[in-house]
C-alpha cells in the first residue's frame, strides 16, 4: 500500500556521524550549550539516572511487599518511597526521556539541523531538575495524584517544596511542549502538512497536549501551597473548599499526562521501523489520523479516572464510558500499521539482530497487552466490581509505561548510541537486557493483573495473608528484581563499552538482507 | 458467592474479548515477524477491523449500561437514592449506616447499635450501605460480592449488596489511599451462621 510519496513522508534519516559526542561535551556544554544533540544527551542521561532512582525505590519497596506484614519499612517511609517512585518515573524518567528522544531525532527527521527554541528546552531541563530536588528533599507521601483533604494533612514541614515541585514540572513540560510544537509548527509550514513526517505530526499532539494540560497542573500544585499554607481554602472542604473542581482540574493534566510518553515513544517507533526495515510504513494516513484522534480523545475521557464518584454519573458517566472505549480505535490504527508494515516485505537480518529492533517489538507487544484490557477499564459496570484502586489499574498502566514506552526509550537510546559516542555497545549485553526485562515486565504485568482481579488494593504496606495475595506478591517482587538486575546490565554495557566498544563510522545500522551485502559501510573494526 | 452487580456472565464475555483481542494482536505480530510468507494489507482490512471494534464498543457500552442500570434502579425503587433516604429502606432487609474515618468504618444499625469495623448481616439479606466519610476521600469495597465505591467528606453514598449464603467473615476494605493508615482501614463482613467460616 506503499508509494513513492510515503518513502518521502518518512522524513530525513535520523543518522550522523558517529562520534564521541558525549566525551568531546565540556562543563560548559553540559550546563549551557543549546545544540540539540548536546541537550538531548543530557536529558536522556538525565532521565536514566532518574529511572535508576526510581527504581531503587521500587526494588525497595517490593522488597517490603514480597511477604505479608512489616519487614523494613513503615507506612509513612514506604508511602514516601511510593511517592517518589511514581513521581520519579513519570516526571522525571518516562516523559523527559522520549521527549530527548524527540528533540534529538526532530532537527533531522524534519530537516532543520537545529531545535527551534532550543533556549525553551533547556529551560525545561534545569526547572525539572530543581523539581526533583525539592521533590526528594520534601519526602512526599501523598501517592503521585495528591488527593486533597488527605494530601493537605499529611507530610512533614517541608511539604510545601513537594507542592512547589509540581508547579515546576508543569512550567517544565509546557515549556517542552513549546519547543517540540514550534518544530512541527514550523516543520509544517515549510514541506506542507501532507508531507509531514509522522515525527512531526506526534511533535504537534505532544505539543498540544503539554501546553493546554499543563496549567491547570500548575494551578492545582500552587493552590495546595497556599491551601497547606492556609492561605486560601480552594479545595479543602473542611473550610468551605471543593474536592470535585480539584478532580476535574487535576485529570485535566493527569490523564492527557498519560499520552505525555505515549506520542513521542509513538513517533520514535514510526522513525526507526523504516528505518531498520528500510522501507517506508504502511499507511502514512493511518498514523495521522490516529495522532488526531488520540490528541482529541485524551482531553475529554478523564473523568474515568473517579468515575465511582457521585460526580461523575448520568450522562457524564456514559459519555466517559463511551468515548474511553473508543481510545481502542486510533490505538489500533497504529498497531495495525506497525503490523502491516513488518508483514508486507521480508524482515532484514540485520534489523532482527539490532538491539533496538528487538526493544520495539516488545514494546508493540505490550502496548497490545495493556491496550486490550483498557476494553475493560473503561467499563462502568466492571470498574465499579475489581477495576478501580486495584492492582488492575497499576497492571495496565505498567504494561503501557514500562512495556511500550519504557522499551522504547531503551529501543532509541540503544539507536542513538554509537551516534553520540563513536563506539557500538556490548550486543551480548543488550541481549541479556533485553531478556531480563522482557521476562520482568511480562511477569509483573500478569501478576498485577491477577491481583487486580482478585481485588488487592492499591498503596498498602502490608495485606492479609491470604494465598491469593502473598503468592503473585512474591512473584512480583521476583519479576521486578528481574527488571532491576536487567538495569544494572544496561547501565554496565553503555559505561563499559563507551571506552571498551568497538568503533563505529559510517552508518551503524545498515540494512542487509538475508541474500545481499550490507547496504553502507560497515564499521571500521 | 453473588456478585453484587450481577455481572459474573456478562464479565466472562467482556473477558473472552478482551483475550482474543490481544490474541489476534500478539498473534498478528509474531506472525508478521517469524512466519516466512509475506503479506501486503489492504486498506479494507483495517476498515473492517475499525468496524468491528466500533461494534465491540457499542456492545459492551449496552451491556455495561444495562447492568449498572438495573443496579441502581433497584436503589431507585426504593427511594434510596436521596440523602435523606435512610427511612425508607423499606425494600431492604437491612441498612447499615457507614461511617469511613481515617483509618476505619463504623456501622450504625437501625436500631442505633454501633460496631466499630463488623457489619453483622444474615445469609442472602439484601443489604444497603448508607456511606459518608468524615475526613477525606475513601473507598469502600467487598470483594467478595465485589463492589467498589469512592465517597468524599460531605457526600452520601450508597450501595447494596446481597449477603453471601455461607456464613463466615468476609473483608471490606478502603480502596483510595487516605493516608498512612490506609492498609490498616479493614472491616469484616460477617455473616451469622451456625458456624462462621474464614472466607474472606
Amino acid at each position: 500500500m506503499t508509494s513513492a510519496n510515503d518513502t518521502a513522508r518518512m522524513g530525513g534519516l535520523p543518522h550522523w556521524e558517529p562520534a564521541d559526542v558525549l566525551g568531546k561535551m565540556t562543563l560548559s556544554d553540559l550546563l549551557f550549550s543549546l545544540d540539540y544533540r548536546h541537550i538531548a544527551i543530557k536529558g536522556i542521561l538525565t532521565s536514566i539516572v532518574m529511572l535508576g532512582l526510581g527504581g531503587l525505590m521500587a526494588m525497595l519497596f517490593r522488597t517490603e511487599l514480597a511477604v505479608p506484614d512489616i519487614q523494613f519499612f513503615d507506612a509513612r517511609p514506604y508511602m514516601s518511597l511510593m511517592t517518589l517512585h511514581g513521581m520519579l518515573m513519570v516526571f522525571g524518567f518516562v516523559i523527559p526521556f522520549v521527549v530527548n528522544l524527540m528533540y534529538y531525532m526532530m532537527p533531522k527527521v524534519l530537516g532543520t539541523d537545529r531545535l527551534i527554541f532550543a533556549r525553551g528546552a533547556q529551560w525545561s531541563y534545569w526547572l525539572l531538575i530543581a523539581a526533583a530536588l525539592l521533590l526528594v528533599i520534601s519526602r512526599p507521601d501523598f501517592t503521585w495524584t495528591f488527593y486533597p483533604p488527605m494530601s493537605l494533612r499529611v507530610g512533614g514541614e517541608l511539604i510545601w517544596m513537594g507542592y512547589l515541585a509540581i508547579v515546576l514540572v508543569a512550567i517544565s513540560e509546557f515549556l517542552a511542549g513549546c519547543v517540540v510544537i514550534a518544530n512541527g509548527w514550523s516543520a509544517a509550514k515549510r514541506i506542507g502538512w501532507s508531507k509531514l513526517p509522522l515525527m512531526g505530526w506526534a511533535a504537534i499532539s505532544e505539543g498540544l497536549l503539554l501546553t493546554i494540560s499543563t496549567p491547570a497542573l500548575a494551578f492545582v500544585g500552587g493552590a495546595l501551597m497556599t491551601d497547606w499554607l492556609g492561605t486560601t481554602a480552594l479545595f479543602d472542604p473542611a473550610r468551605g473548599g471543593d474536592i470535585p473542581t480539584f478532580m476535574f482540574l487535576f485529570w485535566f493534566y493527569g490523564h492527557p499526562a498519560v499520552y505525555l510518553p505515549l506520542m513521542p515513544a509513538i513517533a520514535v517507533l514510526y522513525t526507526l521501523m523504516p528505518r531498520f526495515l528500510g522501507r517506508p510504513i504502511w499507511s502514512y494516513w493511518s498514523g495521522v489520523t490516529a495522532f488526531a484522534i488520540l490528541t482529541v480523545l485524551s482531553f475529554v475521557v478523564y473523568p474515568h479516572h473517579f468515575q465511582p464518584a457521585n460526580t461523575v454519573s448520568g450522562l457524564l458517566e456514559r459519555t466517559t464510558q463511551i468515548l474511553t472505549m473508543l481510545i481502542f480505535i486510533p490505538s489500533t490504527l497504529h498497531v495495525f500499521n506497525w503490523i502491516a508494515t513488518l508483514w508486507y516485505d521480508d524482515i532484514p537480518i540485520s534489523a532482527k539482530r539490532a538491539i533496538p529492533f528487538k526493544f520495539i517489538i516488545a514494546a508493540i507487544f505490550f502496548l497490545i497487552l495493556g491496550g486490550v484490557t483498557a476494553y475493560l477499564n473503561a467499563q462502568i459496570a466492571v470498574n465499579a466490581d475489581f477495576v478501580h484502586n486495584t492492582y488492575f489499574v497499576p497492571a495496565h498502566f505498567h504494561a503501557m509505561f514500562v512495556g511500550f514506552m519504557g522499551n522504547m526509550a531503551m529501543a532509541g537510546v540503544y539507536y542513538l548510541y554509537p551516534y553520540f559516542t563513536g563506539r557500538m555497545f556490548s550486543q551480548r549485553m543488550g541481549n541479556l537486557h533485553f531478556w531480563l526485562w522482557q521476562v520482568g515486565i511480562l511477569g509483573k504485568v500478569m501478576m498485577m493483573y491477577y491481583l487486580g482481579f482478585v481485588y488487592f488494593p492499591r498503596w498498602v504496606v502490608d495485606y492479609l495473608p491470604l494465598p491469593q495475595w502473598a503468592i503473585p506478591q512474591l512473584m512480583l517482587t521476583g519479576a521486578a528484581y528481574l527488571i532491576g538486575l536487567g538495569f544494572i546490565v544496561f547501565v554496565f554495557n553503555i559505561m563499559w563499552s563507551s571506552t571498551r566498544g568497538r568503533t563505529v563510522q559510517g552508518d551503524p545500522w545498515p540494512v542487509e538482507m538475508a541474500d545481499t551485502p550490507a547496504t553502507a559501510a560497515a564499521p571500521a573494526e | 458467592m453473588e456478585n453484587a452487580l450481577g455481572l459474573t456472565g456478562y464479565q466472562a464475555t467482556m473477558m473472552t474479548i478482551v483475550f482474543a483481542l490481544g490474541i489476534l494482536g500478539i498473534g498478528g505480530l509474531l506472525m508478521a515477524i517469524f512466519w516466512p510468507k509475506r503479506w501486503k494489507m489492504k486498506y479494507r482490512m483495517e476498515i473492517g477491523f475499525v468496524v468491528l471494534l466500533a461494534v465491540l464498543v457499542w456492545y459492551a457500552d449496552r451491556k455495561s449500561t444495562e447492568v449498572y442500570s438495573a443496579y441502581q434502579a433497584d436503589l431507585n425503587e426504593s427511594g434510596e437514592l436521596s440523602v435523606d433516604g435512610y427511612e425508607a429502606a423499606g425494600e431492604f432487609d437491612r441498612t447499615l449506616r457507614v461511617i469511613a474515618f481515617q483509618w476505619g468504618f463504623a456501622f450504625l444499625t437501625e436500631e442505633d447499635e454501633i460496631s466499630r469495623n463488623a457489619a453483622v448481616v444474615q445469609p442472602g439479606e439484601r443489604v444497603l450501605f448508607e456511606i459518608i466519610s468524615n475526613d477525606v476521600i475513601h473507598g469502600f469495597n467487598i470483594p467478595a460480592v465485589g463492589i467498589t465505591t469512592e465517597f468524599g467528606p460531605g457526600e452520601n453514598r450508597q450501595v447494596w449488596i446481597r449477603a453471601p449464603k455461607e456464613p463466615g467473615k468476609y473483608l471490606i476494605q478502603c480502596l483510595n489511599y487516605c493516608g498512612v493508615g490506609h492498609a490498616q482501614m479493614k472491616a469484616w463482613l460477617v455473616v451469622e451462621g451456625p458456624e462462621e467460616g474464614g472466607e474472606v
